[in-house]
């Protein structure tokens, strides 16, 4: 645009800005601040720095409140949740993109609509279903359900990722010799790499930060993850009033996820925006 | 190729097989069961479950607690489609349009709440509602309005709209991007030839950029909507377990208390097909009326 800009638009636009800036930043640096401090500190300076920084509501969650199992739990079923997702969605888009078939149209319609429809009837007789194949309270049990639930973003943005490689490198690999399978596994596979990437990111998050599906598949104490266990520490410190305990197990689980948009910010985003659009 | 008929589906077979088998078994399978489950009575035990016909959905017409908790997930669809859209859409527009040099700075902090889980979100907004310590009631003593300082979350009539700033917060980003996608498709010629003809920034926005971002606006108002009916559940049962009074109880966290609380699975199921038959309808109904002819200039 050609148009010259006041300074006053120059200031107008960016009040907006800043202040909603301020609006996301500040509580999180808050709560970060607030793990730091000690109760007495929270109550008599809830918004300010820290006087001292102590560690002591780290070791209150990680010890007393067996934040360190849930942490184990929850590593083990975003890592097992996330490579299943994979092994199940990649030969599937291979399938889809460029397999010819019968019914190949209708079969990636269904996985895509599934993203539409309201999971939680299904919740109600899967419940049962884990109870009979004894993978209720069981996080192995959790890692398959959340395999499953995103399987059809998986397979939406990985064939929409494989579309772009060109065929030339299966086809020559095909005159070579080489059997549909080790095609797939040692030519589609590594040239769809940035796709898997962006997918395993997206379905770790998710996994990570997942809370009503454990709530309902997880039962034990000692199988909770992460976010069960910081929600049972939110409703014990309404009478505990632990508040320093809470906030640093808040950060325990936030941290991760801080490195991860840190390092793969453009793709996460590039992720999330492209699943969003199969409207 | 040389491959034999028998080797290509094998291999077809290989590819699609194991994949749809599981996705039968643990989302198709359960969904056409938790149909099924709507009509019995069913306290969990598999013996017990009796068959009774369309009393499930004889009790949710009558049931006073329903028409409250569609009323409420009508709400938070209404109130984030407006809150997110407005602020998503000047904020796309600033910061694609305004030439501003930290606009990288904007988009990576406004996009950050998006990946922040809704136990997180939904524990940190509990504390600034907090009616003694949190940022709210602060602020507002701060400003010497202690007139309107109340606990936000325990009020019956402000518990609801309190839940619509988190969801507001936590969404923004996501669309403000979506929308920053579709702008940065106009061709700048456009606005070129607007300025030439004097076209004033407001006049350019409402003729060239919202008409030509309306695919953008229309995928993120469905999405809106599609994410809220099938997830506004979550961060209610974070942050008020549909409380005070039931006043913030939605569709999801109804279904939830009754069937995983107070193990009526026959009828959780019904609210189950109410929530997945109300989302269908909306999102028809929703895509019927924006649709609009294509602009092309």
């Amino acid at each position: 645009m050609k148009r010259e800009q006041g300074l006053w638009t120059k200031i107008g636009v960016r009040i907006p800005l800043v202040l909603w800036s301020l609006a996301v930043l500040y509580p999180i640096f808050w709560m970060i601040l607030g793990a730091f401090k000690s109760n007495a500190e929270i109550y008599s300076n809830p918004w300010g720095l820290p006087e001292s920084f102590s560690f002591a509501n780290f070791f209150d969650a990680w010890s007393n409140y067996n934040i360190d199992i849930s942490v184990f739990n929850s590593l083990i079923v975003t890592g097992l949740g996330a490579l299943l997702t994979l092994v199940m969605a990649i030969p599937t888009a291979y399938a889809l993109e460029r397999l010819r078939f019968r019914g190949n149209r209708l079969l990636f319609t269904l996985y895509i609509s599934a993203m539409m429809i309201p999971m939680v009837l299904g919740w109600i007789p899967l419940f049962f279903l884990l109870m009979q194949l004894n993978l209720l309270d069981n996080i192995f049990g959790l890692a398959i359900v959340y395999a499953v639930s995103q399987l059809p973003f998986s397979i939406f943005v990985l064939t929409s990722f494989m579309a772009t490689i060109p065929k030339s490198l299966e086809e020559a690999a095909a005159i070579d010799g080489m059997s549909p399978y080790m095609i797939l596994w040692k030519v589609v596979t590594p040239l769809s790499m940035t796709g898997i990437i962006t997918v395993t990111i997206m379905n770790m998050i998710q996994f990570w930060n997942e809370y009503f599906m454990a709530l309902i598949f997880l039962q034990s104490e000692e199988n909770y993850t992460l976010a069960l266990a910081i929600d049972y520490i939110s409703n014990e410190t309404q009478y505990t009033n632990s508040w320093g305990t809470l906030f640093a197990s808040l950060v325990i689980a936030i941290v991760p996820v801080i490195i991860l948009y840190a390092i793969f910010q453009r793709r996460i985003v590039k992720g999330m925006t492209e699943g969003a659009i199969k409207g | 190729m040389v491959q034999s008929k028998k080797q290509r589906y094998l291999f077809l077979a290989f590819c699609l097989v194991p994949t749809f088998l599981m996705f039968s078994v643990f989302t198709l399978y359960p969904l056409f069961n938790g149909l099924y489950y709507s009509f019995f009575q069913w306290s969990g035990a598999s013996s017990a479950a009796e068959f009774i016909g369309l009393d499930n959905y004889r009790k949710l017409f009558s049931d006073e607690i329903i028409p409250a908790t569609i009323w409420h997930d009508y709400f938070l669809v209404i109130t984030k489609i407006i809150g997110i859209m407005i602020l998503s859409t000047f904020f796309a527009v600033a910061l694609t349009q305004m030439k501003i040099k930290e606009a990288p700075f904007y988009r990576i902090v406004f996009f950050f709440p998006n990946i922040m889980s809704v136990v997180v979100i939904g524990i940190l907004w509990m504390f600034i509602y907090n009616p003694s310590l949190g940022l709210v009631n602060s602020g507002l003593e701060f400003l010497g309005l202690e007139g309107w300082t109340k606990a936000w979350l325990g009020n019956e009539n402000w518990a609801l709209p309190s839940l619509v700033l988190p969801s507001v917060w936590a969404g923004i980003g996501l669309f403000m991007l979506m929308l920053m996608g579709g702008i940065s498709n106009i061709s700048k010629s456009y606005y070129e030839a607007a300025e030439i003809d004097g076209a004033t920034g407001w006049q350019q926005f409402w003729k060239i950029t919202l008409p030509l971002v309306w695919p953008q606006i229309k995928i993120s108002i469905l999405y809106i909507i599609i994410t809220t009916l099938n997830g506004s559940f979550i961060i209610v049962q974070v942050m008020t377990k549909g409380g005070p009074n039931n006043a913030t109880h939605v569709m999801g966290s109804y279904l939830y208390e009754e069937a995983f609380v107070k193990y009526n699975f026959g009828y959780g199921a019904t609210i189950g097909v109410m929530i997945l038959v109300l989302s269908l309808i909306t999102v028809l109904i929703m895509q019927y009326f924006m649709r609009r002819e294509k602009v092309e200039y």
